[in-house]
């Protein structure tokens, strides 16, 4: 527990929270990109910074994703400098992706509109590098089948070699997780596809419910779930998808048929 | 008589590069032809030394006979049978092809104390070390010192950290010691990655040695029983050195198990940095070591707490740990006597650019720049005059010539918005336009951001655009508040020392030289000339004698005019690529 000054408002913020999760327990808005609940922080898009003072920091920014809450910590998450900071990052980021939505909804919301810089010409590029897909596929998944390749400007998400991923299960984590959808999944013609923008990172197979027929799963993603469940009622290659799952539990449960 | 004849011939890169081996070869097999060695009942040598710093001039050969050592500069092979025949063999040593007085003001000024044993001992060989009193400061820190009576020792000399920030050495020991864990690890930082800068290679391809010794100095006093040396690949002959001398020194019981029987515990070992420059900054170093992507992360965690493979690490540059011996042999008044009130010691510069000396030099902290520029360095050759002096690389700033008095170390630097960096001095004349160097640098930013953050990456490509119009004649006065703004958000909000500093060659440029950019911007002029879209080509008809030289060299035949009449050049057709400049004999063509 520490006692921080938010905005000029004194409060407790829960144990161990990061200056991020006190402030929006606080109902206090600060943008992230970069920033998921379940991977953590990240500190890479910098939206988040707030400007904080404290017993032994003087007056400077630091990012709130990352920032452990402590005793005496006055923050201010709308200071002159986090204002005029942030509009610059949110103008720099809009100029690489001019035409992406949740972006320039969340600049909007923060009082920026538009950039004074020169918007990107070309394939329109809706990939701000907030690294969750590839932070979700290697931290959580475990597959590391997306990657971050080459550095700086030509920093972008791609499999290996630039080819479709030999690794990749087709469980369509990076998709859901993906805040602007540059990530894409498309399930077309018996096959999974995984997009970046318009590249196709991912091909997989994808088999049928042994109910109704329905394509759901991959088989690689079918064996990865049954070996994180030891097996135990979960898809697996020609078996049911989890709706006719969810049915004939129940059946089973009530002793009802199925229909 | 029994003294010896020796000839120490430099094996640095830049003697390498230059034919040092060839040189080696030629004199020993004069040397052996000729049975000097029987005729004269002398012994005689041939050394191999690191570098001295005056690279220009390279190879550089000292022979030492009859007591008296003299150097020569730019030898090569075919030139050892007159050396041995004259010099050595009747007493005269060749003069036309000794070093010249600028040898000796080169050297005069210089305070040379990591460097001092460099270009006099085989980097190749631990006894050549051990002669001139190599591992005696390990000997007494290990058997005599108690690890806290170290740290107060480094701490009471001042030394600060060599690699940029200059951070306290000894307070940095001291959080690692302090850290909680069993298992730590010193780490030297040889990655080197600023353009132009060659410190740390030479201290290591010259004496390899100094940096082990520091190291295993700190290791024992931070209770580290691991080391690792994070080195560049692209650095051939230092890795061969660090090599060879690791290896020596564990024959030699210097590194290993119960070192000389102080019960401590030390190895180290070689990693190689791929040559990006980002893998210099001490986190992303980290993960590159760890076989990681190397890149930056945020801190806190330090490494002294959270560093290689979690383990509380201490991280210094190479120059930092060979100074380490130096305290603990001469004691931290000593060191603390040398250099300012608040920079200790002697400092390494590699001294490049529009600079008659170009070379290695290490001075007290504290010397004006004045004296580096123009008593070691011999000043701006052609008769050009001294615009200004770029320091601390890619993130370093511009100092100008009205500055020239300022003394050298970390605060003074740092009060003009420059850095110290770790040494890099990038000396600019009047021909040097200031909105390029800028650009510049900040393309190298660019090239090098590792494209983790936002500011960084997208900074730094939009101000190099910026950049670029102005220098193309297309800025505005909003590209100035653009390029301002961006610089502040950059030094606040990115994640590492990258994209904090990137900013400063920018900032400083527009501090001291915004007369240029607004030269650019409302004039579209480029003063220094420099900048091709601003700049024209023009023949002074009164000069031109009408001899033809620029025409026939116009790669574009922009250029028309009969024979012995004034020529002129078609501004339409003309590329500005100089050739007529350069051909013409009567000074008549200009640019402007
Ligand atoms: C982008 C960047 C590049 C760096 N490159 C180097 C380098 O090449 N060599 C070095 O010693 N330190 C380099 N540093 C500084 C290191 O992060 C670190 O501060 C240093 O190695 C600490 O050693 P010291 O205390 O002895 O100076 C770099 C820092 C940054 C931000
Ligand atoms: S400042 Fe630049 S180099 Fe450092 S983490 Fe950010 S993008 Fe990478
Ligand atoms: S959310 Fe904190 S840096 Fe991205």
């Amino acid at each position: 527990m520490a006692e921080i000054t938010l905005n000029g408002k004194e409060l407790e913020t829960a144990p161990g929270a990061t200056v991020l999760e006190a402030a929006r327990a606080a109902g206090v808005d600060i943008p992230t990109l970069c920033y998921h609940e379940a991977l953590g922080p990240y500190g890479a898009c910098r939206l988040c910074i707030v400007e904080a003072s404290g017993p032994v920091l003087k007056p400077s920014l630091i990012t709130s994703c990352n920032a452990k809450a402590a005793d005496g910590m006055a923050i201010n998450t709308e200071s002159p400098l986090v204002v005029k900071t942030r509009k610059i990052l949110f103008e720099l980021l809009i100029a690489r992706s001019p035409r992406t939505k949740p972006l320039l909804e969340m600049a909007a919301r923060f009082g920026v509109e538009g950039t004074r810089f020169k918007a990107a010409q070309g394939e329109p590029d809706n990939c701000l590098r907030c690294g969750i897909c590839v932070r979700a596929c290697t931290g959580k998944i475990g597959a590391s089948a997306i990657v971050f390749a080459r550095r700086g400007q030509g920093r972008h998400v791609t499999a290996e070699f630039e080819k479709s991923s030999s690794l990749c299960i087709g469980c369509g984590s990076c998709a859901n997780l993906c805040p602007t959808g540059a990530i894409r999944m498309l399930d077309e013609g018996g096959r999974r596809r995984i997009f970046v923008n318009e590249r196709v990172i991912s091909d997989l197979p994808l088999v049928e419910c042994r109910n109704c027929g329905r394509l759901f799963v991959t088989p690689k993603q079918a064996d990865y779930v049954n070996a994180k469940t030891s097996g135990q009622g979960r898809p697996s290659p020609g078996d049911l998808c989890p709706e006719c799952l969810r049915v004939s539990k129940a059946s089973a449960l009530s002793g009802l048929p199925p229909d | 008589m029994n003294e010896k004849v020796i000839i120490s011939v430099c094996v640095g890169t830049g003697g390498m590069a230059a034919g040092a081996l060839d040189v080696i070869k030629a004199f020993e097999t004069e040397l052996a032809g000729r049975g000097v060695e029987a005729e004269f009942k002398k012994r005689c040598e041939v050394h191999k030394v690191g570098c001295r710093g005056f690279c220009a001039k390279d190879v550089l050969v000292d022979v030492t006979a009859a007591g008296k050592t003299r150097t020569y500069q730019n030898i090569s092979a075919g030139m050892a049978p007159r050396i041995v025949d004259e010099h050595i063999l009747q007493g005269n040593p060749v003069m036309e092809w000794a070093v010249g007085p600028e040898y000796a003001t080169f050297h005069g000024k210089q305070h040379k104390l990591v460097l001092a044993e460099c270009g006099i001992i085989d980097p190749e060989e631990i006894g050549s070390y051990m002669e001139h009193g190599g591992y005696k400061a390990a000997a007494k820190a290990l058997l005599k010192l108690h690890p806290e009576e170290i740290i107060n020792e480094i701490k009471k000399s001042g030394l600060r950290g060599r690699g940029g920030a200059g951070f306290p050495t000894g307070m940095k020991w001291e959080f690692c010691r302090k850290a909680p864990g069993t298992r730590k690890c010193v780490i030297c930082n040889a990655d080197e990655g600023d353009p132009g800068a060659f410190m740390d290679r030479s201290v290591v391809e010259g004496n390899p040695h100094s940096v082990i010794e520091g190291m295993l100095i700190g290791a024992f006093a931070i209770g580290a029983n691991e080391g690792y040396v994070y080195i560049r690949a692209e650095y051939p002959l230092a890795v061969e050195r660090l090599k060879r001398a690791i290896g020596q020194a564990r024959e030699s019981g210097w590194l290993g198990k119960d070192i000389q029987g102080s019960g401590c515990d030390f190895d180290i070992r070689i990693g190689l940095g791929a040559g990006a420059f980002v893998c210099g900054e001490e986190t992303a170093l980290i993960a590159s070591l760890e076989g990681q992507i190397g890149e930056p992360r945020p801190k806190p965690p330090f490494p002294a707490n959270k560093g290689l493979w979690g383990m509380p690490t201490n991280i210094n540059n190479v120059e930092t740990w060979a100074t380490v011996p130096k305290i603990i042999n001469n004691g931290a008044p000593w060191f603390s006597g040398i250099g300012s009130e608040k920079s200790k010691g002697t400092k390494i510069f590699s001294l490049v650019g529009k600079i008659k000396n170009t070379g290695l030099v290490e001075v007290p902290m504290g010397m004006p720049l004045k004296e580096i520029i123009y008593d070691i360095g011999g000043g701006v050759p052609d008769g050009k005059k001294l615009k200004a002096v770029q320091t601390g690389g890619p993130s370093g700033g511009c100092i100008t010539a009205d500055y020239i008095e300022t003394p050298v170390d970390y605060e003074s630097l740092g009060a003009l918005g420059s850095i110290m960096g770790s040494g890099g001095m990038v000396v600019m004349d009047e021909d040097t336009c200031m909105v390029d160097v800028a650009r510049f640098f900040l393309s190298f930013c660019m090239d090098e951001s590792c494209g983790q953050c936002t500011p960084c990456r997208e900074g730094t490509k939009e101000m190099v655009r910026l950049l670029e119009e102005i220098t193309r004649g297309e800025g505005t006065p909003e590209h100035i508040t653009m390029l301002e703004e961006i610089c502040a958000a950059m030094k606040e909000a990115s994640l590492c020392g990258l994209g904090k500093t990137a900013s400063n060659p920018v900032l400083s440029t527009l501090k001291y030289f915004r007369h240029e950019y607004d030269a650019h911007i409302f004039e579209k002029k480029c003063p220094a000339a420099a900048c091709r879209a601003l700049i024209n080509f023009r023949i002074d008809e009164n000069r031109c004698k009408g001899c033809g030289m620029c025409l026939r060299n116009c790669p574009q035949g922009a250029i028309t005019g009969q024979k012995k009449k004034p020529h002129t050049v078609d501004p339409d057709k003309c590329i500005k690529c100089g050739a007529c400049l350069d051909s013409c004999k009567f000074g008549a063509v200009s640019k402007a």
